[in-house]
């Protein structure tokens, strides 16, 4: 048995850590945001380029969001559901985006669609769609670092399911789209939200394969956190209000992840 | 004859499943696909409903050839092991499921599902859902669901394989009495010899991807065409070098006939009204005796008491 002591100790060695680590930076972003008052934080969220710079993050945000669905649920579907030579390979690589760094996933799209030097950018620049520095590239990059988010909560989440609901459907008359949606989706929907509402929260922070494919013009193509990192030196308060805002947002999606949660585990 | 299997064979990999198989399972009977595990029985199911396909052969359903057929066109009930209840539905919803694919009139599908209902005696459970429903209740509902869609034929792979026994003896009563009100050609897979011959109009034995033996119970069990079918249908023991089934053994004290066999009763087994001999014969065979109680008690026998046995003739 531990002494009551040493077990203090352990407690405070834990907080002390975390509040050294996350809870006291992030209550200076707070305290420093709100130094002016809350008039002031206001006043500063409503400057155009700030406003701008929301736009453009929930622009991209929420197209790659939508974008992520779709294909995370299709590629789960064919890992799980599939054998085919490959598979572990392919599943190996989802996970990628997640061990590489975002710059490099910028710096890779780059390669490809620069329409300078990209060997597809070229072509498809000369037919007059910009892909890089423009909202496709955002999107690409933001899609390409949310993509393990939806697959890993779905998933283990299929594979749990089985596939006796899906063929009890199809021997009951129900066609692969009918039996997608009526028994696969219903099947996985907390994981789905999950993985969205993740997404969601990962898409919002993303800043380093955005800040490679973005033009960066202030008021026009700069998210979010490219003008809380531009203007951290110069107007310290604007940066500090946005941070703070993608701070919250964060937390609410960490809320909402839990509530659905134990949503899903009383269902 | 409602379901044609001709020359269908199926590997996965290296293992053969299924060779060259082919029966004929007839209309408005209840069927048994009998064998031990991993036999291929169960393939042999899932290709006539078309949860899998055939490496070769064809498989005829009512007339209408299936082979390529998807499952979802071929008009059969399925039955799995786990039920495959759908979770987020209500057991009425459940039920409901084909007949709302098939777009039936809704007043049309709530009368259809009244009635299952009925019929598998959940009428009181049909606002529940699936997971607050016993094991035994969610299979008669998994039934029930199969059956909404007027099948041309029901198929149930191991359907009560999962309950525990004193359920599975109830359901497979309630089966065979379901399948005298319904009539419609049942087929379903036990690897229980006790389960298929309690049931089934006529059993197929399946054994390492090949049919043994079809025919009904009694033809099975009386006349097995082998070894294999006549050991997998009930107990066997050898006796003078042949096989021969322990309840069919008269034992005595004194030699009954010419080729009687004089051992000593190595081991008396009471279990239920039952009594188990191991007896070791003087040729140095080891035979398994089944009695009844009263008929052991009536010969007096015990360890070490001396008994001449014999084969009863079928």
């Amino acid at each position: 048995m531990a002494s009551l002591g040493g077990r203090w100790l352990r407690r405070l060695i834990v907080v002390g850590y975390l509040w050294l680590l996350v809870l006291w930076p992030t209550w200076y972003v707070a305290k420093n945001t709100l130094v002016g008052g809350f008039g002031a934080f206001w006043d500063l969220l409503r400057l155009p380029e700030v406003t701008s710079a929301l736009e453009v993050t929930a622009r991209v945000s929420v197209i790659a969001v939508a974008i992520n669905v779709v294909f995370g649920v299709w590629l789960s579907v064919v890992l799980v559901r599939y054998r085919f030579p490959g598979r572990r390979v392919l599943s190996a690589l989802i996970d990628l985006p997640l061990s590489v760094s975002p710059v490099v996933v910028g710096l890779a799209l780059m390669l490809v669609y620069s329409p300078a030097y990209g060997w597809f950018g070229k072509p498809l620049s000369s037919a007059g769609v910009q892909i890089v520095f423009a909202t496709p590239g955002m999107v690409l990059a933001t899609c390409f670092v949310t993509l393990p988010l939806v697959i890993r909560e779905v998933v283990p989440v299929l594979e749990e399911l089985g596939e006796d609901q899906e063929q009890a459907a199809r021997s009951l008359g129900a066609g692969t789209w009918q039996t997608f949606r009526r028994i696969t989706v219903p099947g996985i929907r907390w994981a789905l939200v999950y993985g969205l509402v993740l997404s969601l929260a990962r898409a919002l922070g993303e800043f380093g394969a955005v800040k490679v494919v973005s033009s960066r013009i202030a008021g026009k193509s700069m998210t979010a956190t490219t003008l809380v990192e531009a203007r951290s030196q110069f107007a310290p308060h604007e940066a500090y209000a946005l941070s703070f805002l993608l701070a919250f947002a964060g937390v609410v999606c960490l809320v909402i992840v839990a509530l659905l949660r134990s949503l899903g585990e009383k269902s | 004859m409602s379901i044609e299997v001709r020359g269908v064979s199926k590997k996965y990999g290296d293992f053969v499943a299924l060779d060259d198989v082919s029966v004929s399972l007839p209309t408005g009977q209840l069927t048994a696909l009998l064998g031990p595990s991993g036999g291929g029985k169960s393939t042999l199911l899932r290709i006539i409903a078309g949860l899998e396909t055939a490496d070769a052969g064809t498989v005829a359903i009512e007339g209408v050839e299936a082979t390529h057929l998807p499952p979802q066109k071929r008009n059969v009930g399925f039955v799995f092991q786990h039920y495959a209840v759908f979770k987020h539905m209500t057991v009425a919803k459940n039920v409901a499921f084909g007949l709302e694919i098939r777009k039936h009139p809704r007043p049309e599908v709530q009368a259809r599902v009244a009635e299952l209902l009925e019929l598998v005696h959940l009428a009181q459970f049909a606002d529940r859902l699936p997971s607050q429903l016993s094991g035994g209740q969610r299979q008669r509902m998994a039934l029930a669901r199969a059956l909404a869609v007027s099948p041309s034929v029901l198929l149930l792979d191991e359907p009560f394989g999962a309950l525990d026994a004193k359920v599975r003896k109830e359901l497979r009563d309630w089966l065979r009495r379901l399948h005298d009100e319904v009539h419609v050609t049942t087929v379903f897979v036990t690897h229980d010899q006790e389960e298929a011959l309690e049931v089934a109009d006529e059993i197929v034995v399946i054994n390492a991807g090949r049919v043994e033996q079809v025919g009904t119970p009694d033809q099975l069990y009386d006349a097995p065409a082998n070894d294999f079918v006549m050991g997998f249908l009930g107990d066997v023991t050898t006796l003078g070098g042949r096989l021969v089934r322990p309840h069919d053994i008269d034992v005595s004290p004194t030699p009954l006939g010419p080729d009687a066999v004089e051992g000593t009763v190595s081991r008396v087994l009471r279990i239920g009204f039952e009594v188990r001999l191991t007896v070791l014969t003087d040729a140095g065979e080891v035979v398994t005796v089944e009695l009844t109680r009263t008929h052991a008690r009536r010969l007096g026998v015990g360890e070490g008491s001396t008994v001449f046995l014999a084969a009863v003739p079928a």
